[in-house]
């Protein structure tokens, strides 16, 4: 149904053309029951006369009528209940999660939930305690839905980790599905690995990569779909933000905003050539000007960390944000049945000051991994669905996928030894991983995987990451829905 | 440099969404009309199309005009309302505020292009000797109307049959009352509209005599064949005069207010007036009112205004929740 353009569906059928078949099946179902009926009457007519006969014909008559008017009083019931229930609210509840809509669809209020319970062993860490851990990594209601028809909303906190956050909030203003408004706190059109949503990730950390671009900020974007949904774009202005950073918060006091854009094309998206539906690539980027004075932050990332979530690299105390700062990501995805494959490429070019020393540093960092859906589902940037969903009563399984991905990030060496110092962070690193995930269902997964990162260029104490390489042991218990 | 880049993406995005586009209307109409726009508004597509090269397509919503003006109240984005009656429209303009209450003014004749009227379509031969209004009362026939509370066909004939009371009573509205609460016993099942009442009597075969809109009594005997149906002409009937008017807020709202504007004002030309007379509903103009004479019988028509002081007052007295129609009606 057109959204704008509701129509009486059922009443557009009662063109009176479009009734006079009917009409014309009940004539001839009239004529039978007229010749019964004449029958009948012939039959009758042996014992009675004539005054009997019209008697007894009246009386049929006057029945048949009662019976039409109660089967039309029957439809016309139904009709009634029908249409009560179009405007009648209406609650779901399934797969994706809890709805209540009202009747006409204007008001749309869902609610979805993710929780992750991760644990992360380390090994050959010479017995460092405290970093082998359970933990709940995500832990999210997620309240989205539909005002007056065109106004979306989001409110994402999560209860996960060591800080409660509010991780989006936001009202999308939707004019057109080519022409959308977006205000509030959401994640900066950036990174690829970043904007895939989380139950949807395949391992249980993003890539190197992703240290690189912002995490979520507060602004407003103009987006949409054009040609058919084959070209996606944003393009907004924004606080702006560090360099990833997993604590985001709901200010930010600095006079200078970003500009953050991307561009993001399916061309084939909608073609016959099945090979080649699934290929997506684009270009994602940000800029800003940024002047020590004009903030209260340093406006540097608070480090980068590895997949096991360790500190390999931080600027120094004293080191500023001052000037140009600038990101670009060329990035994309290939999926073709069970087989997956995402990549991106980021540069982040920022410009330091520490007291009277100004470099222009430029770190970049790459990623790219692939999966394989072993049970043959197709894979997707918005995860698999298991054909068979998890019922050994059944003998069935769910599906199962195997991951792997390599990642590295190098730190422009003009950052060391003035902005950093090698004391306590590394120059780069590189990370390899692979895994194994486990679609229960829709809603459950559980998965596995190995992480190896090395560090280059690091100085300091041994013993720990950087000092040593970082092996860990990832699951996850995942519900999404 | 920011500024600019971002008026740049504006731009952009603004001139990408203005590519051309189809232009799409909905029209809530009430319904007996699906015929009339359905020709109407192929001949202003056409129409437009020639004028300003755009494609202009309109959806149709039909149904009981008090519950289509419900519809529009409660949300459907018309852009324009032809409806039954202008209490109808006055009860957008009031309670949803969608169009100013002087909507009336905008267009010729009140904003009425066409009018119509009641009559009585029966069955073939008339074999229940239904000539007026006294006969539909008569022991033994059974009357087929719509609701008066959800279709505005249905309230025009209430209003007709109480006219006809009214002039054959010295205007004594205790014996009108008495006239209606009569005919409404007779009246054995209540569809929410007109079509809806035209497919009780005429497919599901029941009743003697439909009190119909004069445009659905002919259209019927087109459509099922003459040999089915009679039309008769009562004495006495009611001036009919169905209302249109843009929804201001949604067409404005659509970017659609110029072309909404339009639609309706093509209605007054000759070839909008033509297709009227077509769909026998009764036109404006002069010129088509003559082409079409010959298919619409004389008779002495009442208007609302006059006998009744106008719909506000009509539908108060006798629409209304607790009025007339709900004391005398008995389920």
């Amino acid at each position: 149904m057109n959204r704008r353009h509701p129509v009486n569906v059922r009443n557009q059928k009662l063109r009176l053309a479009d009734i006079r078949r009917p009409y014309l099946k009940n004539e001839m179902k009239i004529k039978l029951l007229s010749t019964l009926l004449g029958v009948q009457i012939a039959f009758t007519a042996f014992a009675a006369d004539d005054a009997d006969i019209e008697a007894l014909k009246q009386q049929i008559q006057a029945l048949d009528q009662k019976v039409r008017i109660l089967e039309r009083q029957r439809e016309n019931d139904e009709d009634t209940a029908a249409t009560a229930a179009k405007s009648a609210p209406r609650i779901s509840l399934g797969a994706s999660g809890f709805a209540f809509s009202s009747g006409d669809s204007n008001f749309v209020a869902q609610l979805h939930g993710l929780i992750q319970l991760d644990s992360r062993t380390f090994f050959e860490d010479h017995g460092i305690r405290g970093n082998d851990s359970f933990l709940l990594r995500r832990a999210r209601p997620i309240f989205t839905g539909t005002v007056w028809h065109d106004f979306d909303f989001n409110f994402t906190p999560d209860f996960g980790g060591n800080t409660v956050q509010i991780l989006d909030a936001f009202i999308n203003y939707r004019y057109d599905p080519a022409l959308q408004l977006q205000l509030g706190k959401y994640k900066s059109p950036v990174g690829l690995e970043n904007l895939q949503t989380d139950s949807y990730l395949l391992f249980n950390e993003r890539s190197l990569a992703t240290e690189l671009v912002p995490n979520r900020d507060l602004g407003a974007a103009l987006h949409g779909d054009l040609f058919q949904g084959t070209l996606n774009y944003w393009a907004g202005i924004f606080d702006g933000s560090s360099d990833y950073n997993g604590t985001t918060t709901n200010s930010a006091f600095q006079d200078n905003k970003a500009l953050a854009a991307r561009l993001f094309a399916q061309p084939w998206k909608n073609s016959s050539v099945s090979w080649l539906q699934g290929l997506g690539f684009g270009v994602g980027g940000s800029y800003e000007s940024e002047d020590a004075t004009n903030t209260i932050s340093n406006g540097l990332t608070p480090g980068y960390t590895s997949d096991g979530q360790q500190k390999w690299f931080s600027y120094s105390s004293g080191v500023f944000a001052s000037g140009n700062q600038w990101r670009i990501s060329p990035q994309g995805y290939y999926y073709y049945g069970p087989l997956g494959i995402e990549g991106e490429y980021v540069v982040s070019d920022q410009n330091v000051q520490k007291g009277g020393a100004k470099a222009d540093l430029q770190n970049t960092a790459w990623e790219i991994s692939g999966s394989w859906v072993l049970t043959g589902e197709d894979a997707s940037f918005n995860g698999v669905t298991p054909r068979h969903p998890f019922d050994p009563r059944k003998n069935q399984w769910g599906a199962f996928q195997l991951v792997a991905r390599f990642a590295e990030l190098d730190v422009d060496s003009a950052a060391f030894p003035t902005f950093a110092t090698t004391a306590s962070s590394a120059k780069s690193a590189e990370a390899w991983s692979a895994g194994l995930n486990w679609y229960l269902n829709r809603n459950i997964r559980a998965n596995a995987s190995f992480s190896r990162t090395t560090f280059d260029g690091y100085t300091g104490p041994t013993g720990t990451a950087p000092g040593q390489a970082e092996n860990t042991f990832f699951t996850r218990l995942q519900l999404a829905f | 440099m920011i500024k600019r880049l971002f008026t740049i993406a504006l731009i952009s995005a603004l001139a990408v969404s203005a590519q051309a586009k189809e232009i799409k209307l909905l029209n809530v109409s009430y319904d007996p009309t699906r015929e009339l726009y359905q020709d109407y508004n192929e001949a202003f597509a056409k129409y437009w199309k020639g004028k300003t090269g755009d494609d202009v397509t309109v959806a149709q919503s039909h149904g009981g005009s008090g519950k289509q003006a419900q519809s529009v109240i409660n949300g459907l984005e018309a852009d324009v309302v032809t409806l039954a009656l202008a209490y109808d429209i006055d009860a957008i303009a009031g309670q949803a505020k969608l169009l100013p209450k002087d909507w009336a003014t905008r267009f010729p004749d009140k904003s009425t292009p066409y009018t119509s009227t009641i009559v009585f379509l029966v069955r073939k031969g008339n074999p229940k000797n239904i000539k007026d209004w006294d006969d539909i009362i008569k022991p033994g026939i059974t009357v087929v109307v719509a609701n008066p509370k959800t279709s505005g066909g249905a309230r025009w004939a209430y209003l007709a049959a109480w006219s006809y009371a009214l002039e054959n009573n010295n205007h004594d509205q205790a014996k009108a009352r008495d006239y209606i609460t009569q005919v409404y016993k007779h009246v054995p099942v209540l569809d929410s509209g007109a079509r809806g009442a035209t497919v009780t009597f005429a497919q599901r075969e029941i009743g003697d005599v439909l009190l119909a809109w004069e445009n659905e009594a002919h259209l019927a005997l087109k459509e099922f064949g003459a040999d089915k149906f009679d039309i008769v002409t009562p004495s006495i009937s009611i001036l009919a005069e169905p209302p249109v008017a843009v929804v201001d807020k949604v067409a404005k709202r659509h970017g659609t207010l110029e072309v909404s504007k339009a639609y309706l004002e093509y209605l007054y030309s000759d070839e909008g007036q033509d297709i009227a007379g077509k769909n026998f509903y009764r036109p404006r103009s002069a010129a088509a009112a003559a082409k079409y004479a010959s298919q619409f019988a004389q008779l002495k028509l009442v208007n609302v205004d006059d006998e009744f002081g106008g719909w506000t007052k009509a539908q108060a007295t006798h629409f209304a929740d607790g009025g007339t129609f709900d004391q005398i009606y008995q389920h």
